[in-house]
Parts: structure tokens; sequence; C-alpha cells
């Protein structure tokens, strides 16, 4: 998977596709980084809209890149989730810390 | 490199190994093939330089053994040779010999073949280098493995996994387990069943897991609530594990005597309530985020109860088991696990699904750990308790205790508003009666004694809720709820408890008093006889359960002040 970046205005979103689990972890971490050091971006958003599936090392991550992103005081939201995606994220309720659309 | 010249004609021997020294490199000399083999020996020269046809032995006889006994090191060897010994030069690189030169040697030639096999040699010696230490590593990662296992076995404890009240099937996608599955009995015999899930599987995910281990055994065994144990789990978790891990968890408490059961499902797959015929009674879903993630005052730790009447068994998984992947078939699916289920009998339903996993994986592996466990309940209609009680039946004279003096030990505790809503005082007393050795087959009855007792005092004494309140459907949830807003609201109260070890004619005895600030209750109708009992809803079942364990159980005063003597038991339940 190579995720790709969208930089619109202040928002930097994240497109990822097929498999998102640990072996997406360096481009992932990589592509996360560039934005939270960019400080024109305000808002990241990672947009899951050709992600088939995510598994727990993809919460992990996604965990991981929510505490980095709340020390550089940046937003940060789960977009265009599909069902099967949805499904991951509402069983680890993921919805109680991240913004979800 | 340090080079090694094997020639008989001592002019060439001589010209060779001062060019070779020329270019930088050390030269060692032989005379012919037996010396060059033995030379080899002592010296380990990078590179052989060698003539063929020598007397003693050949230089292709060299060759052979010199490789021989280099086994997997590499000695590039190149034959110096004269024209037309074509036959020769091909059989001897078929043997082994890496490379020739024709004589009269053309030092050009030589040079640009020292510095290409140079090249190689240090490519070589890198490889060589590497699969060591990949060789290593391996070795370190399974000694690693065979250490962690171990651990796991241990801390799971495997010993308390057999119990006729559940069953459960745990595979691996590798040789250590993500999932973990844990059960245990409270002194008042509910049975706590843990079913957690560290975040990937292998190494990582084991050790996720293993901190959940000891609080639950611990805490178990003391009577806390899943509440209780949520809270020092989570606690642990993030003292120990760094951000980004996280452990899926379900805890599951059944009590058969109170017909209850309590699930907290921390980002797991559902739970289910299966009824012998199949259906889906119930289904408790994840509400609450894995342990690890937020801090501890920021979780919720209700649980969330279901009431049982009628047999019933209790299907937990993780994600692994529905997510099993075939090649073709795609995914195994709840769909598929739950009718498989509920096509046969209850007590066949782990062997079925089990058999019906492999059938659907027909040889293939499945990428993330598997674990399955079902539970049975509400197949002992007898409360549990009464069931176990059997009570030391002994006829004793009641005024003989109250008359009895000494004292081998007391231990009191007086609790004042903010620890009656802050400590969880039978599990915290039970720490103690765990040390006193007369009790040591007893800390069951001692637990359900105190806790029936105590937990009178608070609910109906300090805190005045009548148990009225738990007759209905959705009774005990408001009865609860009250309880929770009472507790919460409370200004004063006050509840004491005197535990104190006597002696009477050789044996122990244990004297319980329980008093609380309450208004107390008009006891004489306890004793009318066990008809009374039904008409006293507020002391009922918990002081006919104290009853019976003891060898007396008497109000006193307003009925704000309980005395119980009890016998401890001599043998093990």
């Amino acid at each position: 998977m190579t995720p790709t970046v969208q930089i619109e205005g202040d928002v930097g979103r994240v497109v990822l596709s097929g498999q998102f689990d640990f072996s997406a972890h360096r481009e992932f971490r990589q592509v996360c980084e560039t934005l939270i050091s960019n400080p024109g971006i305000k808002e990241v958003l990672i947009d899951f809209q050709n992600v088939n599936y995510l598994d727990s090392s993809a919460l992990g991550m996604l965990l991981l890149l929510k505490e980095k992103i709340g020390a550089a005081s940046k937003s940060l939201a789960l977009v265009n989730c599909r069902d099967s995606v949805k499904q991951v994220l509402d069983i680890a309720c993921f919805g109680k810390i991240f913004i979800i659309r | 490199m340090k080079i090694l010249v094997v020639d008989d004609t001592e002019s060439v021997l001589l010209l060779i190994s001062r060019f070779v020294e020329a270019l930088g490199h050390k030269a060692i000399q032989a005379r012919n093939g037996l010396e060059a083999l033995e030379i080899w020996r002592l010296e380990r020269p990078d590179l052989v330089l060698m003539d063929m046809i020598m007397p003693v032995m050949t230089g292709l006889e060299a060759a052979v053994a010199i490789k021989h006994e280099a086994h997997e090191t590499w000695v590039p060897i190149v034959f110096v040779t004269g024209v037309g010994e074509e036959n020769k030069l091909a059989e001897a690189i078929e043997q082994g010999a890496d490379d020739y030169i024709n004589k009269p040697v053309n030092f050009r030639v030589l040079e640009a073949k020292l510095k290409a096999f140079s090249r190689t040699l240090e490519l070589n010696r890198k490889v060589r280098e590497q699969s060591l230490k990949l060789a290593d590593y391996y070795d370190r990662a399974e000694e690693e493995k065979r250490v962690v296992s171990h651990l796991m076995e241990q801390m799971v404890n495997a010993e308390l996994l057999y119990d006729p009240q559940f069953e459960y099937y745990l595979s691996p996608a590798e040789s250590l387990s993500g999932d973990l599955i844990a059960a245990a009995r409270t002194p008042g015999q509910a049975l706590y069943l843990m079913l957690a899930d560290g975040i990937g599987h292998g190494l990582t995910a084991a050790l996720n897991v293993l901190p959940l281990t000891q609080p639950f055994y611990t805490m178990t065994e003391k009577g806390y609530t899943i509440s209780d144990i949520l809270i020092e789990m989570n606690n642990k978790v993030r003292q120990v594990l760094p951000v980004g891990r996280f452990v899926a968890l379900v805890l599951i408490s059944i009590d058969e005597s109170a017909g209850c059961i309590e699930v907290w499902n921390g980002g797991m797959p559902s739970v289910h309530v299966m009824s012998p015929h199949g259906e889906v009674k119930h289904i408790w879903k994840s509400s609450h985020l894995p342990l690890g993630i937020v801090p501890t005052n920021a979780m919720d730790v209700t649980t969330d109860r279901y009431y049982f009447n009628e047999p019933a068994s209790l299907v937990a998984y993780s994600d692994g088991l529905i997510e099993a992947r075939h090649s073709v078939k795609g995914d195994y699916g709840l769909g598929r696990l739950l009718r498989v289920l509920a096509e046969v009998p209850a007590e066949q339903r782990l062997h079925h699904a089990k058999s019906d996993l492999g059938l659907f994986l027909d040889g293939e592996a499945h990428h993330d750990d598997i674990s399955l466990v079902l539970a049975y309940f509400g197949d002992r209609p007898i409360a549990l308790s009464k069931e176990r009680v059997a009570p030391v039946v002994e006829e004793v004279n009641v005024s003989t205790f109250a008359a009895l003096g000494g004292s081998a030990w007391r231990y009191s505790v007086a609790l004042g508003v903010d620890e009656i809503r802050h400590i969880n005082t039978v599990p915290f007393m039970m720490n103690f009666i765990g040390g006193v050795r007369s009790l040591v087959y007893s800390q069951s009855d001692v637990f359900l004694i105190l806790t029936e007792l105590f937990v009178n005092a608070l609910d109906h004494g300090v805190l005045g809720l009548n148990s009225a309140m738990k007759r209905g459907a959705d009774g005990m949830e408001q009865y609860l709820c009250e309880r929770a807003n009472r507790l919460e609201m409370l200004t004063e109260g006050r509840i004491e408890i005197d535990l104190t070890g006597l002696h009477h004619e050789g044996k122990d005895v244990l004297r319980i008093r329980v008093k609380d600030s309450g208004p107390g209750f008009d006891w004489s109708q306890l004793y009318i006889g066990d008809s009374g009992l039904d008409h006293q809803q507020a002391f009922g079942r918990g002081i006919a359960l104290v009853r019976s364990l003891c060898a007396s159980a008497q109000y006193h005063g307003t009925g704000n002040e309980v005395v119980a003597y009890y016998i401890p038991r001599t043998k093990a339940v």
C-alpha cells in the first residue's frame, strides 16, 4: 500500500488503499510525519475510501498518529469509511476518541 | 590478500611471488600439491595461484583436497597453466577450480584477475557475516519465544482452565498466542472468564496480554467485582505498554446462585447467549474502548447484566475466528459460526465448531489467533450455594458461644461514609482472612457470610433500600441504580465489622459481628419459622444462606446488629 497525500488549503488528506495493516506502517508513518511537520497544515484527514481491510495493528498506528497530532496541536479525522472498515472501528469503539465522518 | 603461490619451477615461483608482493599482497610459497595442502592448512590463505603439473601431488588433486577441507569458506583457486593442457583445465574447473591464467603469465591480466577476486572475496565475506548474524538472530528469537511461551503457560495457569462450567478452543497463528483465556472462581463461587486479544500476533501480542493475568487471578480469588478488576488491569496495561498498543478484552462473571451474568466488552466481537435450541437470546456488543487507550479515570467500567432462570450457554470468541480466511471461500463469518453452534446439542457445540472450522480452512493456515469459549449455566436450578453449603452439622448451644471468653485473635473494621463509598470492604478483609490458618478451608464460606451481612447492613441498614424493588423485569437494574444514587448522596452512616477467633473445647470458632447505623428492623419476625422468610423481602435469601452456613446467626437490639458463629471446616470442600 502506498498512501498518497493531497493538500487542500490547510487540510492534508492521506488517501489509503487496499489492506491497511502492519506492512503499511513505514509508509504511513512517513506520510503522516511530513504533514505533521508542515506548519501550514491544521487538519489531517485519513481517507479510507479505498481501504477494504484493516487489522488491529492499523488501529495501533491510528492511536500513535492521534498522539502525535495532538502534540502538534492539529486536528485529525477519519473519513470515507466503508462498512467493512466501519465495523472494525465500531467494535474497537474508536468513535469515542476519533472523529469519524 | 594472503596468496599461496604453488609451482615446482623455482624461477616461476619466485617471479609470481614478487609480482604478487609488488601489488601489495602477501605471498607464501609451496613447491608441489602436497606441500600446498599442508601450508594451506596452516596459513589459511585467501587465494591460491597454482601450477597444474607438479611432482608428488598434482595441482588438480591439491585443489580438490583444499576445496573439500574448506567446506563453506570460499577459497578461490586459480590455475597457472601452460598451453596444451586445455582438457585438464576444463576438468579442473569442473571439479571446483575458479579460474585459470596462461603461461607465460601476462602480469596485467593477473593483476586484473586478483582485483576481481578481491572484490568477490569481500562480498563473500560480507554475506557470510550477515548470514551468521541472521542465524544468531534466529536462535535468539527462538529462545525468546521458548521463554515467553513457558511464561505464558505458567501465567495462564491451565489447571484453573479445567472447569466443568466451560470449554474453550485456542489456536495460535504462530507459536505464541496473542489471545489469552483465563478463568477463576471467586470465593463466592462465581465464575470469572477473561478473553483477551493483544494487538497483532506472536511474541509482542503475547507480551501485551501478560500484564492482565496477575490482577485477574489475585483479585478474583479475593472476590473483587469485575469492574474493580478492570480498573486494575487498565492501570497495569497503561503502565507497561507503549502508546499504540492495546488489548481488546471481554470480562465475564457468571454467578449461578444469583442467576446473573455480567459482561464488560471492550473491543472484542459480540458475546452471545444461546438457548439449548440454538436461538440467540442476548448479545453484548463491544461498548467500550479496549484496555490501555484511555486513562483509568476516563473509563466506564459498568457491566451489562443478564438474568437467567433456564439453561443456556454463552459464546465468546476472538475476531480471528470469524475472520479466518480461506483463499477461495473467503471469511468464516459470524453467520456460519452461529449456525454451526445451533445445529447440535450444547455439549457437542465446541467440538462441532472446531471440526467445522477445520473443514472450512481445509488445511490452510489462519492469519490471526483463534479462540472460542463456551460457558454453560442455568442447568443447576438449585442455587450452587445451597448445594455446597453442607454446614458443619453440630449441635452447639448458642449460649455457650455467648459465654466464650478468651479470643485467639480479633480483627475490627469501622467504616465511615467515605470508606463505605470507596473501600471494597469484603475483598479487602479477605486479604486478612486468607492468612488465618484455622480458616484455610473456609475462605469461600467466610466470604459468603461477610458479603451477605455487609450487603444487608449497607443496602437495608445504611441506605434504607427495600428488596421488594428487585421484583419485576427491570427490578434488579432499578434497585442497583437506586443503590448507586443513594450511595452517592450518602452523608452519614457507619458500619462496624468485628471478626474474632475463639476456642471452644479444642475447636476453633469464628465470631462475626456486623453493626450498622441504620434504624434496624423487626427481627423477631425472622424467627417465626421458614414460612416467615417469604414475607421478609428485605432480609430473605441472604439471611437464610448465612444461617445455613453458620452454627448460629442472631439479630440484636433494634435489628441493626447481627452476630454469627461459624465453625471452620477442617477439610477442603
